[in-house]
């Protein structure tokens, strides 16, 4: 019955950048590494392979995306177990409980890292429920993980600096970018500035950016959002137009441009629910994108044997997270086996992070965006709650997450409030008065069947 | 800042809602009637629970009581609606012999209060719910009993208060602090925000009313918490179109705590498979009892063990992804039965509280005795038998 049990010095939920960079280290000092990721391959979120045999050839990188290659490669031919498709569910300090083509399994370790990545943020705007309308990130994942064209003709609209490698994965796959809109003012480019000079990968990476859409005849238009997206089933037109500086609409400048795909991005989420069920502190930056799990200098949580690195810890992208999964493996080996962490590792991670911060601080939340929703939009899309109801939740039961959830069922479904969670607070008080509540979390983190609960090995 | 009121009611839970309900249909509308929980309406176990709207036949005065209010249930989703509301039933079912023979107890016992109940046999049973293990010995179907959604019946309740009086007040995120005490009856209810001159108030604050009773310098309320484990499955999963529970839950479930509830330490706990179709096609899989203080973590033990009952019963459920699970604390009174009625040592203290797993089910007809004992006119069932003053 217990054979789906497995040992392993340290354990790694996610193999992107940060999972891949700590465990290639531990693998090289002859620790026994087991990753444990949801996806088909490893890569994670930026460094996303085809599958083998896949159609449309490879896709214009950015240079930093080198990097990413080599850590691949370092990551195949290490003596690392890697387990793809497998979902953790459930976790305790020193055990990590999955499911695995629907087989329950646990893992036994000495110590976690925690590498789960973000989530894209959402944010409501009439018509973003329509088919075609996707995210930012699933628009890269169809491109750069499956080799899918989209459409033909896409809007790529939000905020932050993921906007450009979106746009760019479109037009390398061979998309017309009909627009790009980015809701903050062109001064956020000249925030951001400080970030990318500091930082020489990171300016090669933005001259690089620039060029692809200067080539491509696409300007990004600064100050602009998408306010509604429009069709018959599928969408066919977006209503774009100006916003003022703290991401309100401008309804005087609509204008339509006739679509058939748009990419909504507004910037990435943490994904703390592992991190908070082994009971790790968590603290709230509006700069990295909200809640994230708290490290210390060497990336070890408030839980001993758990250490958390990447996204989890804070948004900050691919550099960040393998600056901080490489810390995080040297401070596991000190741990261990004796001896000191590099204070290089530690002042890469602070380089890193602070350029990181500089660019994230150029692009802040813009709380006029939640304006764009109208009374019948669709807040919360697993439980199909508009924000009228919302906002009567909030009146009734009262402004925090947990009276909108208990009026109007916003935040109950499958996702567990983690796509909506962050608009829900900010949409139905608006004055930004009310703080918002930590997320709650219990098990299992991600929906896993009755079966796999009732297989899963005892700890 | 001072605010006054003829009446406040303390806690938003569903026995909160329903008092501020029937007050405010009740009372004459210039009445100012002020509901405060110190979290979200609904927020407390009326928000962690099932919504089981349950018959329970055991007594003659179990029967009126329970039977009225689930009828008063029926009456408020045609009257005030705006909460969902399915009349499905409950199957009992049964496993083990020793439980097969509290069938025919229970068909009796519905019988003898003049209801009736239907007995299926095992092909039976697989007609009405192909998605139930085919080798179960048949079942008892009871078609009184209902399901609401209780948080959204909090909500309407608290609509149809506001549409029946002008002057109803609700304070979510406001909680009480403390009583102002003056000439041996109460003069005001103390909270963050400030205090409410009143000179009546009623405590309806579920497992934490003997904090309240505390503030207010009165004896411990001998009311615990019960704690239930709950999990749900994802939208278009539920194996059954028919709430039912385990027939061993009368058992256990009504039958006196065996366990101290004050020894927190001590209790093992038990289960009875409780499965609830919601109207989305999720199942909500319950339940678990057990006393522990307030904690609030799941016991993953309880829950395997409550899982592994309801895929004996519905074995489909294996299949059916777990979105999420949570624990709720059942406010379990010394006696088994909820304490409904003035608190007799303070004057202008008035208390609701203490319906362990069957607060949903019984809110109408507490809200209505209470309020109706507060207007000073004749009950509806006799309040008697729920009176505070006889385990204070
Ligand atoms: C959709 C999307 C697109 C992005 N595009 C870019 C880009 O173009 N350029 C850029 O610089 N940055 C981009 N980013 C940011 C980039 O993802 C991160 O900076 C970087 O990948 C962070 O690395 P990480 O190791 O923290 O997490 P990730 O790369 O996100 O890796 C986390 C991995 O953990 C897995 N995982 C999470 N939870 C569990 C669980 N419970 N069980 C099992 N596995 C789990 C995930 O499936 C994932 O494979 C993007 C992010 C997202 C979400
Ligand atoms: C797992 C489980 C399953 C159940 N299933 C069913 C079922 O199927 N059918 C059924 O009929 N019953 C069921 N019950 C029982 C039912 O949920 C409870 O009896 C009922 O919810 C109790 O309601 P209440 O209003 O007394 O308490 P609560 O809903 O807890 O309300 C009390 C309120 O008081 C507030 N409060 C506390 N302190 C203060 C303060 N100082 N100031 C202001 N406010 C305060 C709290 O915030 C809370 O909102 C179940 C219970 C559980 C746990």
């Amino acid at each position: 019955m217990n054979e789906r049990i497995l040992d392993a010095d340290v354990g790694i939920v996610g193999a992107g950048p940060g999972g891949m960079a700590a465990a290639v280290e531990l693998a090289r000092a002859g620790l026994r590494v087991l990753v444990l990721d949801e996806g088909a391959r490893p890569g994670g979120q930026i460094f996303r392979q085809l599958p083998a045999g896949a159609a449309g050839g490879k896709i214009a990188e950015p240079p930093s995306h080198h990097h990413g290659h080599a850590l691949l490669q370092q990551f195949g031919a290490g003596a690392i177990t890697v387990r793809s498709q497998a979902v953790v569910w459930n976790a305790q300090p020193g055990r990590l409980w999955f499911e695995q083509e629907g087989a329950s399994w646990l893992l036994r370790c000495q110590r976690i890292v925690l590498a789960p990545g973000a989530y894209d943020r959402c944010i409501p705007f009439p018509g973003w429920t329509l088919p075609g309308v996707i995210t930012a990130g699933a628009a890269q994942v169809m491109v750069r993980g499956f080799g899918i064209r989209p459409g033909q003709r896409a809007l790529v609209a939000g905020t932050g600096p993921l906007l450009l490698p979106t746009v760019t994965a479109l037009l390398a796959a061979g998309v017309r970018v009909v627009a790009a809109l980015e809701a903050a003012p062109r001064l956020a480019a000249l925030k951001a500035l400080p970030g990318v000079f500091g930082n020489g990968a990171r300016l090669r990476e933005a001259f690089w950016y620039a060029r692809q859409l200067l080539q491509r005849g696409v300007r990004l238009q600064w100050s602009s959002a998408m306010f509604a997206c429009e069709g018959d089933g599928v969408v066919r037109r977006a209503v774009i137009g100006k916003v003022d500086r703290h991401g309100r609409p401008r309804r005087e400048t609509a204008r339509t441009v006739d679509v058939d795909v748009v990419c909504a991005g507004f910037g990435l989420v943490p994904s703390i629910e592992l991190g908070q069920l082994l009971g790790c502190a968590i603290a709230r930056t509006d700069v990295r994108g909200g809640w994230c799990v708290t490290v210390d200098e060497v990336q070890r949580t408030s839980v001993p044997s758990v250490l958390a690195v990447g996204e989890i810890c804070g948004i900050g992208g691919g550099e960040v997270a393998m600056a901080e999964g490489r810390l995080a493996a040297s401070a596991v080996l000190a741990d261990l086996r004796g001896g000191e962490v590099p204070a290089a590792l530690r002042a890469r991670v602070r380089s890193e992070r602070k350029a990181a911060d500089a660019m994230l601080r150029a692009f802040p939340p813009l709380p006029g965006l939640y304006e764009l929703a109208d009374a019948p939009t669709i807040v919360c899309r697993c439980e199909d709650v508009p924000l009228a109801k919302v906002r009567e939740a909030a009146e009734l039961h009262g402004r925090d997450a947990r009276g909108i959830k208990m009026g109007c069922r916003a935040g109950m479904g499958p996702c567990q409030a983690r796509i909506c969670g962050p608009s829900l607070q900010a949409m139905a008080c608006g004055d930004g008065r009310v703080p918002m509540d930590a997320p709650v979390v219990q098990v299992p983190v991600k929906a896993v069947s009755v079966g796999t609960m009732l297989a899963a090995p005892p700890g | 800042m001072t605010d006054t009121a003829d009446i406040v009611v303390i806690g938003g839970g569903i026995i909160g809602c329903s008092v501020v309900y029937h007050l405010a249909t009740l009372l004459p509308r210039d009445t100012r009637i002020v509901l405060l929980d110190r979290g979200p309406i609904a927020g407390g176990t009326s928000g962690s629970c099932m919504g089981h709207l349950m018959v329970t036949p055991d007594t003659p005065q179990d029967y009126a009581f329970s039977a009225t209010s689930v009828r008063l249930w029926q009456q408020l989703h045609e009257q005030v609606g705006g909460f969902e509301h399915n009349p499905t039933g409950a199957l009992y079912l049964a496993d083990a012999a020793e439980d097969l023979e509290l069938m025919p107890i229970l068909k009796r016992q519905f019988e003898a209060n003049g209801d009736r109940c239907d007995v299926l046999d095992g092909k039976q049973l697989q007609d009405l719910e192909p998605g139930l293990a085919a080798d179960l010995p048949g079942a008892l179907y009871y078609p009184g009993d209902g399901v609401v959604l209780p948080m959204f019946a909090c909500g309407a309740l608290l609509r149809g208060a506001r549409a029946a009086s002008p002057n109803v007040v609700i304070r979510p995120g406001t909680g009480v602090t403390g009583f102002d005490i003056q000439g041996g009856r109460v003069a005001g209810v103390r909270t963050a925000a400030g205090v409410i001159q009143t000179r009546r108030c009623v405590n309806a604050a579920g497992v934490w009313s003997p904090e309240l009773g505390t503030m207010a310098g009165l004896p411990r309320l001998p009311i615990y918490p019960r704690a239930g484990n709950l999990a749900i499955t994802a939208h278009h999963t539920t194996p059954v179109r028919t709430q039912l529970l385990e027939i061993s839950y009368l058992r256990f479930a009504h039958g006196a705590a065996t366990v101290d509830p004050t020894k927190t330490d001590e209790d093992p706990g038990g289960h009875a498979v409780n499965l609830q179709p919601q109207s989305n096609g999720s199942c909500l899989i319950g339940s678990t009892r057990q006393f522990r203080g307030m904690d609030r973590t799941l016991n993953p033990e309880l829950l395997h063990r409550s899982l592994l009952r309801a895929q004996r019963y519905a074995p489909g459920l294996a299949a059916a992804p777990i979105v999420r699970t949570w624990v709720g604390l059942r406010p379990y009174s010394l006696d088994k039965h909820p304490l409904i009625g003035p608190w007799p040592h303070l004057d202008g203290m008035w208390i609701a509280a203490g319906h362990e797993g069957l607060g949903i089910s019984l809110a109408p007809i507490t809200g209505l005795l209470l309020a109706q004992q507060m207007a000073g006119v004749a009950t509806a069932v006799d309040h008697t038998p729920y009176l505070p003053g006889r385990i204070l």
